[in-house]
């Protein structure tokens, strides 16, 4: 599904990531952990589209197309999300209608027809029931006075409304409560599924107690260093990250 | 001082001769008109050495040979109006038209006098009525002018603790076919009685592509514990230049907010001075400008804090494209002894293109020691990471930016109690904040 290789990216005049390969297929759910600033949040947003970064070598192809040739709007409707670290808060777009508008482009892009309210309310308050969320959240503005776990879930109740087949969770985790983590989590096992993959960007080993993984990959430095099962995720909970950066300068 | 009396000279002259040819009676408005004409005379057109009105040049309003309008034969556009209101009334080029006016039944109580009308019968009964309620206020240039050529308009009166359920919508709408460059000074005095309730629309509506001059005079006077409601929606043609003077007294515990927005007109400037006389007057103040293109939008604001224990709100945003311009000044005042002030302003803009530009000023002067008076004012462009997160969502970069601009403007909107108008202003900005990113070459 996602194929990046070789991929260098700068911001800012500084190189960020320094030859990241990684192969993501479906049904697949990868973590990817490394110490602060090594560019795990900078993979997940050039991803999903943010500007501000320079690719200067390497690609990143999705379902055999040029991903980073593709407009942020564009790679939603291709079925690709992210699930913001710092979701943003903007006061007079109401949450409701960004979920609407959302799902309708990406159904329209689909050759789906579009949902009409009825149809909506009723899908979108069967999600909120996944998250436990109070209906009174549809109506205030994107993210507005929402504590941080309320950000969080509403990320994950965006993705289950939007039904991504590559979703990219950007320290979800973070910030969450252990009742939050727990409900976050459930949402998002419940989307995994044979046609989805869903890359998760975490700092701590916490998350991946409630959302297993298949791969877990260390990234250091701009690059993934090692690649493994979910033990790997253990080992590094227990050792930290240092064992691997001198066996990665060792080979 | 001979520079300015030479560069006003011409048009002083013509407006001298406009007004011999057409004002000629011994009756008491006619020699409070004169003593209107003679001070804008003296003064002139305001230029930009004066202070208040360093951003604003009305060099081209004075140079062009503006006439007093007459009602002219071209029916007007009738879908430009707000459905729903109450009583409405209509002046078409200046005139107040009784056809077209829907008089909805009213509670006793409500007096809604055509101004063309009081002054043809009782000219000086419609004087002393003017000076009374311009008591207390030195006149401006313009409006002077406006006394010295008004011809119609409207007085509204609300008696003591009657409160109006529909609000009382007064639309200046100009045609096309008119004789060229017409002008025109509307009146509108209102007298809020004690505890009483009213919204006033004033709705000024251009004719396209017509070069137009309206210089309104509004004044209002809140009794104690009256409730006053004004909505300003200037739509004047982009050719027009528009004038707008607001005057509130507040009385005692009486409460104005005000909706001020301004979309239309080449140049349009705004004064709205709203002066807290009694205890517990409250003012609110908020308005949107958006100027767009060549447009220049300016709004100044005086809020007098005369009285101990008033309270003052004031929220301005604006929204400039292309080489749009838009000016706020912001002018609080705390008399001395009047303590316990509590005055808050907010003024935001946001900036759509590189040539946009707008200028805003909060300026405080506080007499007093036992006040609060906050102010703010930012401007700035749209927030790169809420655009992204919006697109990151499915929606186009078109539409993620038409959202965040109506959010912005909705701030100001969404405080409109009056459903009707504010429908009709998220419709017209709607459509404009759409022209303006599709306008913008953003591709969908």
């Amino acid at each position: 599904m996602l194929s990046i290789k070789n991929l260098h990216v700068s911001a800012a005049g500084k190189q960020i990531l320094t030859g990241v390969n990684l192969e993501v297929k479906a049904g697949e759910v990868h973590a990817i952990m490394g110490p602060n600033g090594s560019g795990k949040s900078t993979l997940a947003q050039l991803l999903a589209g943010r500007e501000g970064y320079e690719v200067t070598a390497g690609t990143a192809t999705y379902r055999g197309k040029d991903l980073l040739a593709l407009a942020p709007e564009e790679r939603a409707r291709e079925g690709v999300f992210l699930a913001f670290q710092y979701p943003v808060e903007i006061p007079g777009v109401n949450n409701v209608y960004l979920l609407k508008a959302g799902l309708n482009a990406i159904r329209k892009h689909r050759g789906q027809s579009e949902l009409d309210a009825f149809e909506f309310l009723a899908l979108v308050r069967e999600k909120m029931k996944l998250m436990q969320m109070s209906e009174t959240f549809l109506n205030r503005g994107v993210n507005e006075g929402f504590s941080g776990g309320e950000k969080k879930r509403n990320e994950i109740l965006q993705m289950a409304v939007l039904e991504p087949a590559l979703a990219l969770l950007d320290e979800t985790d973070s910030g969450l409560d252990i009742d939050a983590l727990r409900v976050v989590a459930e949402g998002v096992n419940s989307l995994r599924s044979s046609e989805r993959a869903i890359v998760m960007v975490t700092h701590y080993q916490r998350l991946l107690d409630y959302i297993e993984p298949d791969h877990v990959h260390v990234l250091s430095g701009g690059k993934i260093l090692k690649s493994g099962d979910k033990s790997l995720a253990l080992e590094l909970e227990k050792r930290g990250y240092d064992w691997v950066k001198q066996e990665a300068a060792a080979a | 001082m001979s520079a300015i009396a030479t560069k006003t000279a011409p048009a002083a002259e013509r407006y001298r001769t406009l007004f011999d040819s057409r004002f000629r009676g011994q009756d008491g408005l006619t020699s409070l008109r004169r003593a209107a004409l003679e001070h804008f005379l003296a003064t002139g057109f305001p230029t930009q050495r004066d202070e208040n009105w360093k951003y604003t040049n009305l060099r081209r309003l004075e140079s062009r040979n503006f006439v007093p309008a007459e009602a002219g034969p071209v029916a007007p556009d009738e879908s430009q109006w707000i459905a729903n209101t109450g009583a409405r009334i209509v002046l078409v080029n200046g005139h107040c038209m009784p056809s077209l006016s829907s008089a909805a039944p009213q509670p006793p109580g409500v007096t809604v006098v055509t101004l063309s009308r009081w002054i043809a019968n009782q000219p000086d009964e419609v004087a002393a009525f003017l000076a009374k309620a311009a008591a207390g206020l030195p006149a401006t240039a313009l409006e002077s002018l406006n006394t010295a050529f008004l011809e119609d308009g409207v007085a509204i009166e609300i008696a003591d603790g009657v409160a109006l359920d529909q609000p009382i919508y007064v639309i200046h709408q100009w045609t096309g076919g008119t004789a060229s460059l017409p002008m025109s000074h509307p009146r509108i005095v209102v007298r809020a009685g004690r505890n009483s309730r009213v919204a006033i629309i004033e709705h000024y509506l251009g004719a396209h592509d017509v070069e137009t001059f309206t210089n309104a005079v509004v004044t209002l006077d809140l009794g104690s514990g009256a409730h006053v409601h004004h909505y300003r929606l200037q739509q004047e043609s982009l050719r027009g230049f528009h004038v707008g003077n607001a005057r509130v007294k507040l009385d005692r515990d009486s409460r104005y907010t005000s909706h001020d927005i301004a979309l239309g007109a080449s140049i349009s400037r705004v004064n709205i001075t709203a002066q807290l006389q009694g205890q517990g007057a409250d003012a609110s103040l908020r308005g949107l400008f958006i100027p767009d293109g060549t447009q220049h939008l300016d709004t100044q604001t005086r809020v007098e804090h005369i009285a101990a224990r008033t309270t003052s709100n004031e929220e301005y945003r604006g929204v400039a494209d292309g080489k749009g311009r838009g000016v706020f000044n912001g002018k609080v005042i705390v008399q001395a002894g009047a303590q316990k002030i509590d005055s808050r302003q907010s003024s935001r803009n946001l900036l759509l293109s590189p040539t946009a530009e707008i200028d805003t000023k909060p300026e405080l002067e506080i007499y007093a020691n036992d006040v609060k008076c906050s102010h703010g004012a930012t401007t700035g462009q749209l927030d790169t990471a809420s655009l992204f997160y919006l697109r990151s969502r499915g929606i186009s970069e078109v539409e993620a930016r038409a959202l965040l601009i109506r959010a912005f403007a909705e701030s100001i909107l969404g405080t409109i109690e009056h459903a009707p108008v504010r429908d009709y202003l998220e419709r017209r900005l709607h459509e404009r904040f759409a022209r303006i990113v599709e306008a913008a070459g953003v591709s969908p």
